[in-house]
């Protein structure tokens, strides 16, 4: 009942979610994007067109607003500063060549330690089975004749208390 | 008093050299009279650099233009705060600073060893020492902060305006405080290594020295965004920058190695690991360094024109061969029970957890030295901007969200799904209910849902830690609610401590998220009387108005704040012209609160006209961001109060390392 309750749920996250994707309107217009995308290079701080507020910024902003105004696509007013500044103004590498490693490596390192860590925790998994089962055949042995009922008691309680503090 | 200065830093060279040389034969040939003596060396080290640091705070205070450093970075108008602050203002100040703060470390840990981990001690000594005679060779030979000049200049040029902030005062002594403390735990591991008493001693003496250099170091990274947000004037407190990086990085590994040190003190297992946490950490804290020191970033040519950035990479290399191998050779001795009763298990999820958080460490560095590998593979400079970093970041914060808010719920060893679905379960609804909210006011931003969904995922799991660990006690024990309550807590100080820092964390993940999935931005041109709108806000350009101090005179814009049509106050940006000629720095004004802060630059003014160019921000919830970092330190503070079962098991642990061992 309770897994159905859990089912149900991420079932109505999962549409909440997609319905907020459909709805989603805050996507950047091509002025954004292009802010985005440049690198300011005025010298003050590692900021993007977007996000300095200094004079050059606003200079290239009005000259974004005047090319896409022209007709120019967001990849071509890009490709105007690269051409002008060099790749060092593209606020991220491109995901093309060789910078394609700037992305690929993060993932693909993060992916590859996931797939040891599986494996090695499936490894210890398998020690620890094997263990338990020893454990449980040396606990099958009966206890030694003769053992008092205090004896007794108190192994139990020895053999709970260590199973506790495991 | 410059040459005294001078004369201070080349003894304590001379007496870090010794300590040293004394502590590693003390150690070898077991005289405890070099040891003692290789111990006073670290105090008298620390008692010469204090006296140098005096002498230049001396030179500062009573403006000896004669000297370079006091000529670069004061002069005679600035501020007594400021000019305490200019001793870490330029870079021989800084490195000046951060040997202090080592010394001081080492001190201390040897104060409080005195009588304890007298195996451990000689090589902790020895390694604290080594440290401490590289940071006395930059000061001495290569960034000397007592150089002179045949020339002196009337006055001097004054410390960079933008960082003539309060904030800018303390956050650099956090950081470094943060960075420094790192290597004390990186010192007691290469004593465990090298004297092979590879048992609990190491971290659990070092623990308290770890949490703190850990919430130390987080809090310096948050002032720095503080001091970003308030004084930088781009509207934000974070810009992925190397800066910033380098010290975001140690962070991360600092904050992996408190989760898995866990797993080790409950199953002895991952000690090589934990081990090779505590050294990475040290070895990124100075790595960080060389990247912001050496230039290597701006490019991989000004590294070699650099005095400093050689001998960074040169110890970094030595650090990196003398602890990879110590630990490879004391391997045998790590050798741990690996074993694990279930994959649905909490020992699963920290490792999980520790995956994600160096996964996290290592994108950051990838994404900060990627730059100098394209430059140095193709010959092409290339810029990883805020765009890279937040593409990256966000898919393994989500993660470790997620982790995060299963990790305190599932038991340890094994989990059966049913329980554990059973315990998901509230929390889980919390989710939803939350996304269904926030999709029901019209919030269309997924990655603002997500994000916030899976933060009311972790408090949610939190705070019913806090509930359900209450009801055990008061059903145990008939306490009432408050008295069960507070003396759940004081029981596990650690764990519950814990649960506040993650609380905070979550508090500055709901900050950025809304401060940047909401933030809106409007520039206007105005004169007096004009008014310009952002959001429900409407700014009334008031007056002009100018104040003159003997360090700069300010010029700014009264703006009235109008909401609704009703003035609910007053704004004043504006920008400072400094007398020691720099460039004019921007002042922010900020109205701030809990909802939102209306945050206001004037970028320029038209003296002839009359008109200010305004930029104005709304930075939604970035109030939270703060207040997660004084929750996080909070619990921080909590969780290293002192425990009796802590001590008793760290007396265990002494006691086991007393026992025959390998050396």
């Amino acid at each position: 009942m309770r897994s159905d309750g859990l089912s149900t749920a991420l079932m109505l996250t999962a549409l909440l979610l997609a319905s907020a994707g459909d709805l989603r309107g805050a996507e950047p217009t091509p002025q954004e994007r292009a802010e985005h995308a440049l690198m300011c290079y005025c010298g003050c701080a590692d900021l993007t067109i977007r996000t300095c507020s200094c004079g050059t910024a606003a200079r290239v902003k009005e000259d974004i607003a005047r090319r896409l105004a022209s007709g120019e696509t967001v990849d071509q007013v890009v490709l105007a500063y690269v051409a002008q500044h060099g790749e060092q103004i593209r606020s991220a590498p491109t995901k093309e060549g060789f910078n394609l490693l700037a992305w690929v490596v993060p993932f693909g390192a993060i992916l590859v330690a996931g797939g040891l860590i599986v494996a090695l925790v499936r490894r210890w998994q398998a020690r620890g089975a094997l263990e338990q089962a020893a454990v449980a055949a040396a606990g099958a042995v009966s206890p030694p004749a003769g053992l008092s009922s205090a004896d007794r008691k108190a192994l139990d309680r020895i053999e709970r208390e260590f199973r506790r503090d495991l | 008093m410059p040459d005294f200065g001078a004369l201070c830093l080349l003894m304590a060279l001379a007496t870090s050299a010794w300590a040293v040389v004394a502590s590693y034969n003390g150690w070898r040939i077991r005289s405890g009279e070099l040891i003692l003596s290789a111990e006073r060396a670290v105090f008298i080290t620390w008692g010469l650099v204090a006296l140098a640091i005096v002498a230049l705070e001396h030179l500062i205070f009573t403006d000896r233009f004669d000297l370079e450093y006091v000529a670069s970075y004061s002069n005679r108008a600035l501020p007594a705060m400021y000019k305490v602050a200019a001793l870490w203002a330029g870079q021989s100040g800084s490195i000046l600073f951060w040997l202090f703060i080592l010394c001081s470390y080492a001190g201390l840990v040897v104060l409080l060893n005195r009588r304890r981990n007298r195996a451990l001690m000689p090589v902790v000594v020895t390694t604290l020492s080594i440290v401490t005679a590289f940071f006395l060779i930059l000061v001495n030979f290569i960034a000397r902060p007592f150089v002179g000049l045949s020339h002196p200049p009337p006055d001097g040029m004054g410390m960079n305006p933008q960082l003539q902030n309060p904030f800018m005062a303390i956050h650099p002594p956090c950081l470094y405080l943060g960075y420094v403390g790192l290597t004390v735990p990186f010192a007691f591991a290469m004593a465990a290594l090298a004297t092979g008493q590879t048992s609990d001693t190491w971290f659990r003496t070092t623990r308290r020295f770890t949490i703190v250099s850990w919430f130390i170091l987080g809090a310096g990274i948050l002032l720095g965004g503080w001091w970003a947000y308030v004084e930088l004037g781009w509207g934000g407190y974070w810009a992925w920058d190397p800066v910033e990086n380098a010290s975001f990085i140690p962070w991360l590994t600092a904050t992996a190695f408190l989760h898995s040190v866990m797993i080790e003190e409950r199953k002895k297992m991952l000690r090589v690991w934990n081990m090779s946490l505590v050294i990475m950490s040290f070895l990124l804290s100075i790595l960080g360094t060389f990247i912001t020191r050496s230039g290597v970033i701006s490019s991989v040519h000004s590294f070699t024109r650099s005095d400093i950035g050689p001998m960074f990479a040169g110890f970094l290399g030595l650090c990196v061969v003398v602890s990879v191998g110590l630990l490879l050779h004391r391997l045998p001795l790590l050798k741990s029970e690996h074993r694990l009763d279930s994959f649905v298990s909490r020992e699963s999820t920290f490792l999980f957890n520790n995956l994600l958080l160096v996964g996290a460490a290592f994108a950051v560095l990838w994404g900060t030295i990627f730059p100098i590998v394209s430059e140095a593979v193709r010959g092409v400079k290339i810029t990883v901007g805020p765009p890279f970093f937040n593409e990256i970041f966000v898919p393994i914060t989500f993660a470790i969200l997620t982790l995060s808010a299963i990790c305190p719920i599932i038991a340890w060893r094994r989990a059966t799904p049913h329980k554990l679905l059973e315990k998901i379960q509230i929390p889980f609804w919390g989710m939803v209910a939350t996304t269904a909210v926030m999709v029901a006011f019209g919030m269309r931003d997924v990655f603002a849902i997500v994000s916030f969904g899976l933060s009311a995922f972790v408090i949610v799991t939190t705070v019913m830690e806090f509930y359900w660990g209450t009801r055990a006690r008061r059903r145990a024990t008939g306490e009432p609610p408050i008295a069960a309550f507070w003396n759940l807590l004081d029981r596990n100080k650690r764990r519950y401590g814990g649960f506040v820092v993650h609380l905070g964390i979550i508090l500055i993940v709901i900050g950025v998220t809304g401060s940047s999935a909401f933030k809106q931005e409007a520039t206007a041109v105005l004169g007096r009387g004009e008014v310009f709108s952002i959001g429900r806000f409407g700014l009334r350009l008031e007056e002009i108005v100018s104040q003159d101090t003997p360090n700069h005179e300010f010029l700014g814009a009264r703006l009235a704040v109008l909401d609704g049509g009703r003035q609910v106050g007053t704004l004043t940006p504006g920008q400072n012209f400094y007398k020691a000629g720099q460039d004019p720095s921007t002042e922010v004004d900020i109205r701030s609160t809990l909802r939102e802060d209306l945050y206001l630059i004037m970028t320029g003014f038209d003296p002839q006209q009359g008109r200010a160019t305004l930029k104005a921000y709304i930075n939604p919830l970035v109030n939270w961001i703060w207040i997660g970092g004084a929750v996080l330190i909070l619990g921080s503070w909590f969780a290293m109060i002192p425990d009796l079962r802590e001590r008793r098991r760290t007396a265990e642990a002494r006691l086991q390392d007393l026992q025959p061992h390998a050396v």
